[in-house]
């Protein structure tokens, strides 16, 4: 990835900044490490649409509860603002997010500017090498202890699985108009141990509901 | 409705379930008139796949006719009948734009359990674990089919259920099988294993323009099959028979052009070998008995091809590397494209090429299905093919 944050995402020092860019100077540069009470999840999807497009359905942050997962609505404040409710373990988290950097067809960043949650992420969108689609990468970070990822793993989605799952169910969503689910289905009686096994492959997240409209070309 | 469940390991139940509705706007709900048990399913029946949970609905051969479609299914409509691949495939991903449809990236809702598993996901598949999906099966009288408009075959001719029915997995995946053994005009072609699969595998086989097919299996009916259809049988159970001199034997020493591995994880050997994968599959050393493998590396030609159709899960243990090296084998093997062979597949049964419906044994009942479970993996009855009409009722 040629692109280098120039903004700070949340006052960081420069090589953290740069955790988006996958290719540095022509080598390999990997994700941020954990530290700090900071969490990072870096994670890189093939979409088979252009840029633009998919550009689009990202930064019509109102349609974000379509694909991303336990966020049950947006509300957009300003030009660069909106309000955000994820609902988890029915329990309501709400923050307001800021879009610091915003290129049209190539990359959007933002962060929390208050609320219950502190993050901050950027989402870059490549041509792929060979025409194959485009790369869309994200680099999303929190503030959260591990005992408490630990926590929310056990209880829940952990959030960096939560960030790769949003990403594919976007891809789902860009490619072919809808989000794959089996949810509700006919089955015989699961039993304890099918519930339990329900809970740890993290069936029993609701799959955010997609759309009814085609969104690819 | 009546649905065949996966109740736990060995414990197949008939039950009353919900019946299934449209979830997705490319989806369908299809009645379906006739439906099959897998060779395949008795690797769930046996415990061998993870990630099953007690109640899933199982079967992923089966064909009906359309009773309702999602909003944007298009090319289907109410009274259709089709006939549904295995495989659940988007058609707009780069995988399935590349032909490659089993390894369709976004029909599988728990990816991620398969990306810990293999590195990446496959498509999701009808009834077959929850790492590949978990989605209700079609040992059913109804199922839903997401991407209804990308899989489904239409079937416009009045062929019996019987002879398209097979469309759904076990002919193609026998075709591919045979495909990826790379068959020139004139090859000689070894085959393990003369199930479903196995015995379209040879009759794709000469359709491709083998030669000579060998077919290797212990069980009479199964070989009788084969025989049928041109191949010359060996029984690998006979005390007389060494399996690898008789491929020698029969190829002029040289081993088999192509050889197939239609059996997958469960082999069964009474050797030191067959000892050893007892002995480390149930201290959970190694998840797969891959007997097959091993001798169908061996036995293969110089610069020869493996196909494995045969389903393998896990993790393997001896597997003769050395041998696939020193002759420069090609090894061919996944989850079959069946978008991609189902239609020209429905052309030759159309033109009266092959009837598929000759492997069939039984014809049963939802009510009958637990018990034939039983018969299918012991191998009793002279079973060689297990068809179900979910709307029939149990004889008394």
């Amino acid at each position: 990835m040629a692109k280098v944050l120039k903004e700070k995402p949340a006052a960081e020092s420069p090589s953290e900044a740069r955790g988006t860019s996958v290719i540095i100077d022509g080598h390999y540069a990997p994700p941020p490490e954990d530290k700090d009470g900071k969490l990072w999840v870096r994670t890189s999807m093939l979409i088979q649409s252009d840029p633009e497009t998919l550009y689009r359905l990202w930064r019509d942050v109102e349609k974000a509860p379509l694909w991303q997962e336990q966020i049950v609505e947006v509300r957009r404040t300003g030009e660069k603002t909106s309000h955000w409710v994820m609902k988890s373990n029915e329990k309501n988290i709400e923050w307001d997010s800021e879009v610091m950097a915003d290129e049209p067809g190539k990359r959007i960043a933002w962060r929390s500017i208050g609320g219950d949650s502190e993050n901050a992420g950027e989402v870059v969108f490549e041509r792929a090498p060979g025409g194959h689609g485009t790369m869309v990468t994200q680099l999303q970070q929190f503030w959260m202890g591990k005992l408490e990822s630990v926590w929310k793993t056990i209880v829940d989605r952990n959030p960096k699985q939560a960030v790769i799952e949003s990403l594919r169910h976007f891809k789902a969503l860009a490619e072919t108009g809808e989000i794959p689910r089996t949810e509700p289905q006919p089955h015989g009686p699961r039993g304890t141990m099918g519930e339990l096994k329900k809970s740890l492959y993290g069936e029993k997240i609701p799959v955010p509901e997609g759309t009814k409209e085609r969104i690819s070309a | 409705m009546k649905a065949v469940c996966w109740m736990g390991k060995s414990d197949v139940q008939t039950l009353s379930v919900e019946d299934p509705r449209i979830l997705n706007p490319h989806d369908a709900i299809i009645k379906i008139t006739r439906t099959a048990i897998c060779g395949s399913d008795l690797h769930l029946f046996d415990g061998f796949i993870p990630t099953m949970e007690a109640g899933d609905v199982l079967g992923h051969e089966f064909m009906g006719i359309v009773e309702e479609t999602g909003k944007e299914v298009t090319n289907l409509k109410r009274g259709d009948r089709v006939v549904i691949p295995f495989t659940i495939a988007c058609g707009q991903c780069l995988f399935c734009k590349k032909q490659m449809w089993s390894a369709c990236d976004n029909t599988n809702p728990n990816a991620h359990l398969m990306e810990k598993a293999y590195g990446y996901s496959g498509s999701g598949l009808f009834g077959y674990s929850h790492m590949m999906g978990g989605y209700a099966g079609g040992q059913a009288q109804y199922a839903r089919v997401p991407f209804a408009n990308v899989g489904a075959l239409k079937i416009e001719s009045d062929l019996t259920d019987e002879k398209v029915l097979f469309l759904s997995d076990i002919f193609p995946t026998g075709y591919m099988a045979a495909e990826n053994a790379q068959i020139q005009e004139g090859d000689t072609v070894a085959v393990w294993g003369c199930g479903p699969v196995g015995q379209f595998a040879i009759a794709s086989a000469f359709l491709l323009g083998a030669a000579r097919v060998i077919a290797i299996d212990r069980f009479p009916e199964r070989l009788a099959l084969a025989r049928n259809l041109g191949a010359i049988t060996v029984d690998y159970s006979d005390e007389d028979t060494s399996v690898l001199t008789a491929l020698k034997d029969l190829s002029g020493g040289i081993g088999p052009d192509g050889c197939i591995d239609a059996v997958g994880l469960e082999s069964h050997f009474s050797d030191l070998q067959g000892i050893y994968d007892a002995v480390k599959t149930t201290l959970l050393l190694e998840t797969d008995r891959p007997g097959v493998l091993r001798q169908a590396i061996q036995a293969v030609r110089k610069g020869g091809t493996l196909s494995i159709p045969g389903v393998y899960g896990g993790m393997l243990d001896k597997v003769p590397f050395g041998a696939a090296f020193g002759k420069g084998i090609t090894m061919k093997m996944g989850q079959t494209h069946m978008h991609k062979h189902m239609k020209p597949l429905l052309e030759r049964v159309e033109k009266g090429q092959i009837d598929p419906s000759f492997i069939i044994s039984h014809r049963i009942t939802l009510d009958d299905a637990p018990e034939m479970y039983k018969v299918w993996r012991d191998k009793k009855e002279r079973v060689t093919k297990i068809v179900i009409d979910p709307w029939a009722a149990k004889a008394a």
